[in-house]
């Protein structure tokens, strides 16, 4: 069919521009086809390709790539702007042809879903969602979405594991699985309702904020509150952690287990201004916790981004956990309250980048609608987690585990915004100084 | 008369309502209350307006203890209004002109003065006795609950005469009748013929979830009350096809629909929550508010249709909100205490709005495009406002502003003898917000609502069409498609207050080009990429999809 030699040659300049694509600041040694599989041999023609990409520091990652292929000659308007997607010149048995990311044909894109997860009847539209980071989605008639997984991994896909695990036990809150796209024991898709007419949590709390920001005064007075879908969500979230004990059971806590793995990022990331011996000492004292509370599978990378409102109220979305943490390493369970204070943070770099945007100097606005929002989300996470026994046993505790957990994750956003973004590290640096005490 | 206008059975679900005061509307015998002629003699205004049903409030015989939904005689026309010739006058003006008229009737109480109360309650054994709900027991269907909390504290109340408790769901000057007593269900349906017979085109039918009590229910919703208005509507179906039957049943939509039955119960029904939904969703700039309760609102039969409005001559219902909501609209909407009434917010819309232009037609951009039929309250159209210091539900039932005249162009009698004074402030009194100065003004709201109206009657997706609510990233943005044989209109509402830009997804309709419908402004044809839209502070637009 094709020349794997050739494809995986143009495939090394390819990956590096995928915006997907893992190991960008790297250079690429080498890539290896691994598995090629002819999912239409007629044109246009689709391959499904895993290839073995092999890093300059001779680390590899393992990628998915979806082929298109068709005559020179025949218009693609969908390639248009669009260089990046564009692999290169084939030939093939059938003749000549140019070879393109699938994905972004949508005849090809419609074939792909009627092979790897045939609908009834099948759908007749489809269109990609816009930015995304680790994979590729394609919604379809607006009443399916089909992700396509792009980085793969050994065993199950995160994302995969956890929807399915949560849907065997009835969550309601996830959009309902409709199918999985498995070859040889490798996920590389998953066929899930689309949730139309949602919006990201994000896109909410960034409208009370501006709605906010122009009136000013008490948070809770403001016509554009959030504080009621805050507390829902925290009862939503707490529900999720309920489901998920079912799905994956749960253990006594192991404080000084957390305790480490938090002493160990700290100890991976410097900035002058990150006071580590102080956060160590808090670190520490979480080691002191009698009863922690469970232990159990989280979300792991929990933020506003992450859910979706809906008219049936708040969705969890996208299972992954941190993408920057081994695979392995996102499994371990821990204190739900993980979860809870990735959440906490969100609401500060809500408001703070609210702020940002606006160009609007007075911080305690932006304070303001944080601890508004905070303890909105916590009083509806603890009502409903209280009844579900899955807090520590006291508040003392519960409030050292909780602040050990923020602490914790914003050591991470030091490391994230001084690797990404140098002008947003004092976001993260602020509320690190809040949670010491404000010294 | 148009043999169309008359045989158009499904015409109520294209329709426009407008909702009139009889006693504030005009006043064409000078005594200072508004009357039957008064109103016929501004039909031509109506019809100018586009309005295609007036619906009345009660007309008939009645002490006005509860502005007039506290009957005294169900066939007779309260006289300072007119009498029955007015209203046959009225209805044959009103058709020449293509316009219908349905009126209030309360179906599940009487006044405290009508005759049959006044001869049920001599003794236990005259023939009327059991024409209302007595008992000896004011413990009794205690699960009900009692509607004005503000001035009832039960739904029972003693009568000294028979020395018993008679059964009242609303005040206690308005006794329940007994619809287990079949004189009764005979003596309503004679009724209900009685004044279709004169031609009004149908009611508005007051009350209805209350009809019938049972132990160990709330009253609301049972099954009797659901059989006798079915037998109502078949009555209706035999001897006057095409009339309708309008239910206010202030009930989550899920228990709504059922007086639609399978299509053989109400015509129309008022959809409640919706309204109080769309000032939330202004407050919070973002669209959850109106689309979770679309969301939640069941399929209709075919052949009937929701009313929907801004406001209505009650409060504004926060009965079917939660409390955390009704908690907020409170703070938002009434943080002056004399503007709360029993559990609601006693203001016309331009006050609620605070008299902002553009969510003014924002909110009628919404209520002339969201499904059901739109009803209007008199004075909305020109942007009236209320008078909180008047008793009960007054503030919002001064008369209508026609001229800066003196008593508004309302009446020429002497300012002493009016029903209520009309509004003199400086922002909404008739000196600044009267008719004759908005047609004047051809970019008065006046004017605007009546375009508004044309375009709306152009097409009538807007009423009978199907809905779909669209994604948009941006949460500010409430975007729908109505469809109907080949006729889509897109709707696009911009709820901030803020500029917006919006990405719609719109490839189902890649190759059609929008058309503004105001303006007839043709917009880029749509392509397979997310269709870019901006829209300014409160703007909305409406698209017909056309092929190009």
């Amino acid at each position: 069919m094709i020349d794997p030699a050739a494809l995986a040659q143009s495939l090394q300049h390819y990956l590096p521009n995928q915006r997907w694509f893992g190991a960008k600041d790297r250079k690429v040694r080498e890539v290896v086809i691994e598995e090629l599989e002819v999912l239409e041999k007629d044109w246009p023609v689709l391959l499904s390709v895993e290839c073995e990409v092999v890093i300059e520091d001779n680390t590899s990652e393992r990628y998915h790539v979806l082929v298109g292929l068709r005559p020179p000659g025949q218009p693609a308007t969908f390639l248009e702007g669009k260089p990046d997607a564009v692999m290169g010149e084939f030939d093939l048995e059938l003749g000549h042809a140019y070879g393109y990311d699938a994905l972004r044909d949508p005849e090809l894109s419609l074939r792909l879903l009627d092979i790897a997860v045939p609908q009834n009847p099948p759908p007749s539209r489809v269109r990609p969602v816009g930015a995304e980071q680790t994979n590729t989605s394609l919604i379809f008639d607006d009443k399916v979405i089909l992700k396509v997984f792009r980085k793969l991994s050994e065993g199950p896909n995160l994302d995969l594991e956890v929807t399915r695990a949560l849907s065997s036990v009835g969550f309601p809150h996830i959009a309902e699985l409709k199918g999985e796209w498995t070859r040889k024991g490798t996920d590389l898709g998953i066929l899930q309702r689309f949730l139309a007419g949602g919006a990201e949590g994000w896109a909410l709390a960034i409208t009370s904020l501006r709605d906010f920001f122009g009136t000013g005064g008490d948070p809770a007075q403001a016509g554009g509150d959030f504080g009621a879908e805050a507390e829902r969500l925290g009862e939503m979230t707490a529900s999720l952690h309920s489901y998920l004990s079912s799905a994956f059971g749960t253990t006594g806590g192991d404080a000084d287990a957390w305790a480490d793995v938090m002493h160990a990022q700290l100890q991976r990331i410097h900035h002058p201004d990150l006071p580590s011996e102080k956060i160590g000492k808090v670190f520490d004292e979480l080691r002191t916790v009698e009863d922690p509370g469970p232990s159990l599978r989280v979300h792991g990378d929990y933020h506003l981004g992450q859910v979706m409102r809906t008219d049936m109220g708040w969705f969890v979305l996208d299972f992954e956990g941190e993408p920057a943490r081994p695979i392995e390493e996102r499994r371990w369970p821990s204190s739900p309250l993980k979860d809870v204070a990735g959440m906490l943070r969100s609401f500060q770099y809500a408001s703070r980048s609210a702020l940002m945007v606006q160009e609007i100097s007075d911080s305690e606005l932006a304070k303001s609608w944080e601890q508004r929002n905070r303890q909105a989300f916590l009083d509806g996470y603890v009502a409903v987690a209280y009844r579900n026994g899955i807090l520590p046993s006291d508040t003392g505790s519960m409030d050292l585990v909780l602040r050990a957990y923020e602490l914790d994750k914003a050591v991470y956003e030091v490391g994230y915004e001084m690797a990404h973004r140098p002008d947003w590290v004092d976001i993260p640096l602020d509320a690190v100084t809040e949670l010491l005490g404000g010294n | 008369m148009s043999r169309d206008f008359e045989q158009d059975e499904s015409w109520f679900q294209r329709a426009v309502f407008y909702e009139v005061l009889v006693r504030g509307f005009y006043d064409a015998n000078e005594d200072g209350t508004g009357d039957i002629r008064g109103l016929i003699e501004k039909l031509d205004y109506l019809e100018w307006l586009g309005v295609d049903c007036i619906w009345l409030l009660p007309f008939y015989q009645s002490p006005l203890r509860d502005g007039g939904y506290d009957i005294s005689d169900f066939f007779t026309v309260l006289p300072e209004y007119g009498d029955l010739a007015d209203v046959i006058e009225l209805v044959d003006e009103a058709h020449k002109r293509k316009i219908r008229v349905i009126a209030d009737l309360v179906m599940n109480h009487t006044s405290d003065a009508h005759p049959w109360f006044l001869e049920s309650r001599q003794s236990k054994d005259n023939p009327k006795a059991d024409w209302y709900v007595w008992g000896d027991d004011d413990q009794r269907w205690s699960e009900a609950r009692i509607i004005f909390v503000d001035t009832e504290k039960s739904n029972w109340a003693w009568d000294q005469a028979r020395q018993q408790y008679y059964w009242h769901r609303f005040f206690s000057h308005q006794p329940d009748l007994n619809y287990e007593n079949a004189e009764v269900q005979e003596a309503m349906l004679g009724v209900v013929r009685f004044w279709l017979d004169i031609g009004l085109d149908g009611f508005r039918l007051d009350a209805v979830p209350y009809l019938y009590e049972r132990d160990g229910t709330n009253g609301e919703n049972l099954p009797e009350s659901h059989e006798y208005l079915r037998r109502v509507r078949k009555e209706v179906d035999a001897l006057y096809p095409g009339r309708v039957l309008l239910a206010e049943a202030n009930q989550w939509p899920s228990d709504v629909v059922d007086y639609f039955g399978d299509g053989d119960e109400c015509h129309m029904c008022f959809h409640f929550p919706l309204m109080p939904r769309m000032f939330m969703a202004l407050r919070r700039e973002q669209r959850y508010p109106i689309t979770e309760i679309l969301a939640q609102t069941p399929q209709i039969p075919p052949g009937t249709q929701w009313g929907i409005f801004l406001r209505n001559h009650d409060e504004l219902t926060l009965e079917m909100v939660t409390d955390e909501e009704r908690d907020y609209m409170y703070s938002e909407y009434a943080k002056d205490p004399l503007m709360k009434v029993n559990i609601g917010i006693r203001r016309r819309l331009g006050p609620l709005l605070e008299n902002n232009r553009r969510s003014a037609e924002l909110f009628h951009a919404l209520l002339f495009s969201l499904p059901g039929s739109p009803i209007l309250y008199y004075g909305d159209e020109i942007g009236m406002g209320d008078n909180i210091f008047l008793g009960d539900r007054d503030g919002v039932r001064t008369p209508m502003q026609w001229t800066s005249d003196r008593n508004a162009g309302f009446s020429k009698a002497d300012f002493a003898r009016l029903y209520l004074p009309p509004l003199m402030d400086p922002v909404y009194g008739y000196q600044a917000v009267n008719v004759e100065s908005e047609m004047r003004d051809q970019s008065s709201f006046l004017y605007w609502v009546q375009r508004m109206l044309q375009v709306r009657k152009q097409h009538p997706v807007f009423g009978v069409g199907t809905l779909e609510v669209l994604t948009a990233e941006n949460p500010s943005v409430l975007a729908y498609v109505r469809e109907h044989e080949g006729d889509i209109v897109l709707c696009v509402n911009n709820l901030s207050r803020f500029p917006q830009p919006v990405e719609l997804a719109l490839d189902k309709y890649a190759g059609l080009t929008p058309i503004e419908l105001l303006g007839r402004i043709p917009f880029p044809k749509i392509g397979e990429l997310p269709y870019l839209l901006t829209l300014g502070e409160h703007g909305f637009y409406w698209f017909q999809l056309v092929e190009s």
